[in-house]
């Protein structure tokens, strides 16, 4: 024996003392901060995000996030319920008759969080910073539309377009690129795209703190002109991981967890049977939905489609995997969206139907087969997903298992994310997970997009080529975009959604929203109309 | 000495100009394409248009060859380029997110150290006794345990529930704690087994006996003689895994919203940024050098024949 039995209880005991010293120590770090902050605390609102929250500059993009832009800057017009157009630092504005210049009168007691004056000409130095680098805002229609800025007076702002184009308020309210920052935020290249000297808005928060990739901390703009949060504080924490934010928010490490898919749908459910958290859903912002590729031989025949349509049991989806909180989606958009109230007949579960629509499109049950066969060939697709997304994969699994029982062999392909868009993008698939963009782009610029004929498009513009009405689709959509008269607009929209909707080109699933879940002592938690927007001014902390 | 260390560094230059060229050839064999990547990253549709506008301004327009010369170039010169997605220069995002995996990898080796030593230490001396049975049963569950499980779990009861600990992000040194325990777990039971097998190893050398027979004591024998030599492969492993630590624990950054290099490099994959995921390669190849050289340096203090024969 080398050591004795009391010289190893001796050095267990010293391993024990030392871990418990290095625990012990830390826990009192925490007791400590905690018992610095007392009564006369600020009131200070918790939240994460995924991701940092990047510069802060409203005329770019990721790493910008956009609920960091939206609570520094804003926008001339506001999107309010239903897609109603708001007066916000614009007070009122006036149309032409031919739709193609728009005066905007601006609010005169806006002043930048730093005190310089919110006037027409710094309106028009934004815009035109922003019409500078067009090529990169290529995809807001708006943009390409703009023919000239104006400023007419100390507080006239007047817009003048190429054509009438009809979402140009619309387009305005989006939360980049159109929004302003204040003379001082401007470098000295005069040209924001290249960043900016510091993040200088009209908005509720300023920018007070911020450590990259660990938190961002927003202080209320005391200058603010409109309602002033009731909040003083609002820190921003960086946690890539949802379980993670599940167990900050537990611990009170974080009082709220806001968003889509932040959080698994597992964790919502979890936290709210617990009883012991709020928590809310919102309206729907956007569909979840499946995208047939119509160029491949066995999709091209709308009976297959159609069948398929019926045969997916989306409610069964919806109370399995979504635990009924998501409602289920009959049309591409939720009803409530601009212009996408259509009436039509949705394609109820009937798997009879379904059946009858298969062997009507060729595809026979053989005996002692499983799978449906049409001219000696199976009845097989291909169902692309994204290999890390948890709900597209149980979808995508149900939808094997249950298409199965009807003689149609799914195989499902499983891609990281960025092979995945590639494949999309080429469209080698029958079928694919898409969503549409949510408020405030659905459904113009989702439409819009789908009409851009280019290699590296949206998916849906190959996937719908094997459509014979393509062609029409497409007309109509770039019509009803420069359309000025309300009704026609209208008319044109329903013809194109019931289009699309008869076609079966989309297989509408869920419509998704935002979850919000937050600890009692909170309040003001209301969804605002734009998906990407949190409601950190209503919100106060107990 | 001198002489060697010198010999080692020059070898960095081949080492690094093969993973360049490797992972640029790699890279660009992978299906993705960085300008899409950045544009779904800013929730842009990637029309025809916005793709060739982009590729023109990120370079990517150009041939392969003049692309790598291109970076090639830059990077002789200490510039590793920018980053296509946050638009800020490679090398300050490195050392951004290197500090605190820094920080991370210390804290971790001191627990790997002061806890797989000790144990390891008593399980060879105590061999067969219920101490050793004990100390295989920890290292069996600390290597087969995943590290997002063990992190989920110290999180669960040492902050949650006892809350003892903050749950995640940096700042204070108790913030530190439950990362790098959850990091050293998995490197403890392996440290254990070494250095008990070492141990073992040599407690039957001839030297101890003769040690023994001179009537020194236990103790003395396994402090002074034994622990030294069986230090060898436990500091070897050491090196590599000190190397693996500070390239980035992708999980337990994860897990404990650690601002860290596996983050920035995974995150970097994930949106096929070039320059970025170059950057980091070239970074951790440097880094992964340097830790076996450190190693072989404190090789040459542990055992003497190794000195002299440098010497030689």
């Amino acid at each position: 024996m080398f050591l004795k039995k009391s010289q190893l209880v001796t050095s267990i005991v010293g391993l024990l003392v030392i871990l418990t010293v290095f625990v012990a120590g830390c826990s009192n770090t925490t007791k400590d901060q905690e018992n610095t902050s007392d009564k006369d605390k600020p009131k200070v609102l918790t939240f994460s995000w995924s991701g940092d929250i990047g510069d802060l500059n409203p005329h770019t993009y990721f790493p910008n996030q956009w609920f960091s832009q939206a609570m520094v800057y804003e926008p001339l017009v506001y999107y309010g319920e239903g897609g109603e157009i708001q007066p916000w630092l614009a007070e009122s504005w006036d149309v032409s008759k031919d739709g193609k210049e728009y005066v905007f009168h601006l609010r005169e007691d806006v002043k930048f969080s730093d005190g310089s004056p919110f006037n027409a000409a710094i309106v028009k130095k934004n815009f035109d910073t922003v019409l500078a680098n067009a090529e990169q805002h290529e995809w807001m229609e708006l943009i390409n539309q703009i023919k000239s800025t104006e400023v007419v007076d100390e507080s006239t702002f007047k817009l003048n377009l190429h054509k009438p184009y009809y979402p140009t308020l619309q387009e305005l309210t989006y939360i980049r690129p159109l929004r302003f920052v204040g003379e001082g935020a401007f470098p000295d290249s005069q040209n924001t795209f290249e960043g900016l000297k510091s993040p200088i808005g009209t908005g509720p928060w300023v920018l007070s703190e911020y450590k990259e990739n660990e938190e961002a901390i927003f202080t209320r703009n005391e200058q603010y002109w409109g309602t002033k949060p009731k909040v003083d504080k609002v820190v921003v924490k960086v946690i890539p991981d949802g379980e993670s934010r599940v167990l900050a928010f537990e611990k009170k490490e974080i009082d709220l967890i806001f968003g889509n898919g932040v959080i698994s749908q597992d964790s919502f459910q979890f936290l709210k049977d617990s009883g012991k958290y709020e928590t809310k859903i919102s309206e729907p912002t956007a569909t979840r939905a499946l995208l047939f590729n119509t160029n491949r031989e066995a999709i091209k025949d709308i009976k297959l489609r159609s069948a398929l349509q019926h045969a997916f049991n989306k409610q069964a989806v919806i109370d399995n995997i979504f635990y009924g909180n998501e409602k289920k989606a009959d049309t591409l958009f939720a009803p409530m969206l601009p212009y996408t109230n259509i009436s039509v007949n949705p394609y109820e579960y009937d798997v009879e139907k379904a059946k009858q629509l298969l062997d009507e499109a060729g595809w026979k049950q053989i005996k002692g087969k499983p799978f449906r066969e049409k001219d000696g060939e199976t009845l097989q697709l291909e169902l692309l997903f994204i290999s890390t997304d948890n709900i597209q994969k149980a979808i995508a699994e149900f939808i094997q298992g249950d298409f199965r029982k009807l003689g149609i062999d799914i195989k499902l392909t499983s891609q990281e994310e960025e092979t995945f868009w590639t494949t999309a993008y080429q469209g080698d698939f029958d079928l694919l997970f898409t969503a549409s963009w949510g408020v405030p782009f659905d459904p113009h610029s989702y439409l819009s997009a789908i009409t851009k004929s280019s290699e590296n498009g949206s998916p849906d513009y190959k996937a719908l080529l094997g459509l014979p009405a393509k062609k029409e689709i497409d007309e109509k959509i770039k019509e009803v975009l420069l359309s000025t008269d309300e009704e026609k607009r209208k008319m044109l929209y329903e013809d194109i959604l019931t289009t699309l909707h008869e076609q079966a080109v989309y297989l509408p699933i869920s419509y998704q929203s935002n979850v919000a879940v937050y600890h009692k002592n909170i309040s003001g938690i209301n969804f605002l109309p734009q998906e990407y927007e949190v409601p950190f001014t209503s919100i106060n902390v107990k | 000495m001198g002489w060697f260390i010198v010999k080692r560094l020059t070898s960095l230059i081949p080492i690094l100009f093969g993973i360049s060229l490797i992972t640029f050839i790699l890279l660009h064999l992978t299906p993705g394409d960085p300008a899409i990547a950045y544009l779904r990253a800013s929730h842009i549709p990637p029309t025809d248009e916005a793709v060739a506008a982009l590729r023109v301004e990120l370079g990517l327009d150009k041939p392969l060859y003049a692309q790598y010369v291109e970076w090639l170039g830059k990077a002789v010169q200490l510039d590793l380029g920018m980053s296509y997605l946050s638009k800020k220069s490679v090398w300050d995002e490195i050392m951004l997110h290197f500090f605190p995996t820094v920080q991370l990898t210390f804290a971790s080796c001191i627990l790997i150290v002061v806890i797989s030593l000790p144990i390891g230490m008593i399980s060879a001396i105590f061999k067969g006794k219920l101490v050793d049975q004990l100390s295989r049963i920890i290292a069996f569950v600390s290597v087969s345990m995943p590290a997002f499980w063990f992190g989920f779990l110290l999180i669960y009861f040492l902050s949650v529930k006892l809350d003892l600990f903050p749950v995640l992000g940096r700042g204070t040194f108790a913030h530190l704690v439950l990362p790098s325990l959850t990091l050293s777990f998995a490197y403890i039971g392996t440290y254990t087994r070494l250095l008990r097998a070492s141990m073992l190893e040599n407690l039957n050398e001839p030297f101890v006996m003769y040690a023994r027979a001179r009537g020194l004591r236990g103790r003395l024998i396994v402090s002074r003689h034994v622990l030294k030599k069986s230090l060898l492969p436990v500091l070897t492993g050491l090196g590599m895994s000190f190397g693996n630590m500070l390239s980035g624990v992708v999980i337990v950054e994860t897990v404990f919203a650690w601002p860290g290099m596996g983050q920035l490099f995974v995150t970097s994959i994930l949106n096929r940024d070039y320059p970025m995921i170059q950057g980091c390669l070239l970074f951790m190849g440097v880094i992964f050098v340097v830790c076996n050289l450190l190693v072989d340096i404190a090789y040459s203090f542990l055992d003497p024949r190794i000195r002299w024969e440098g010497e030689k």
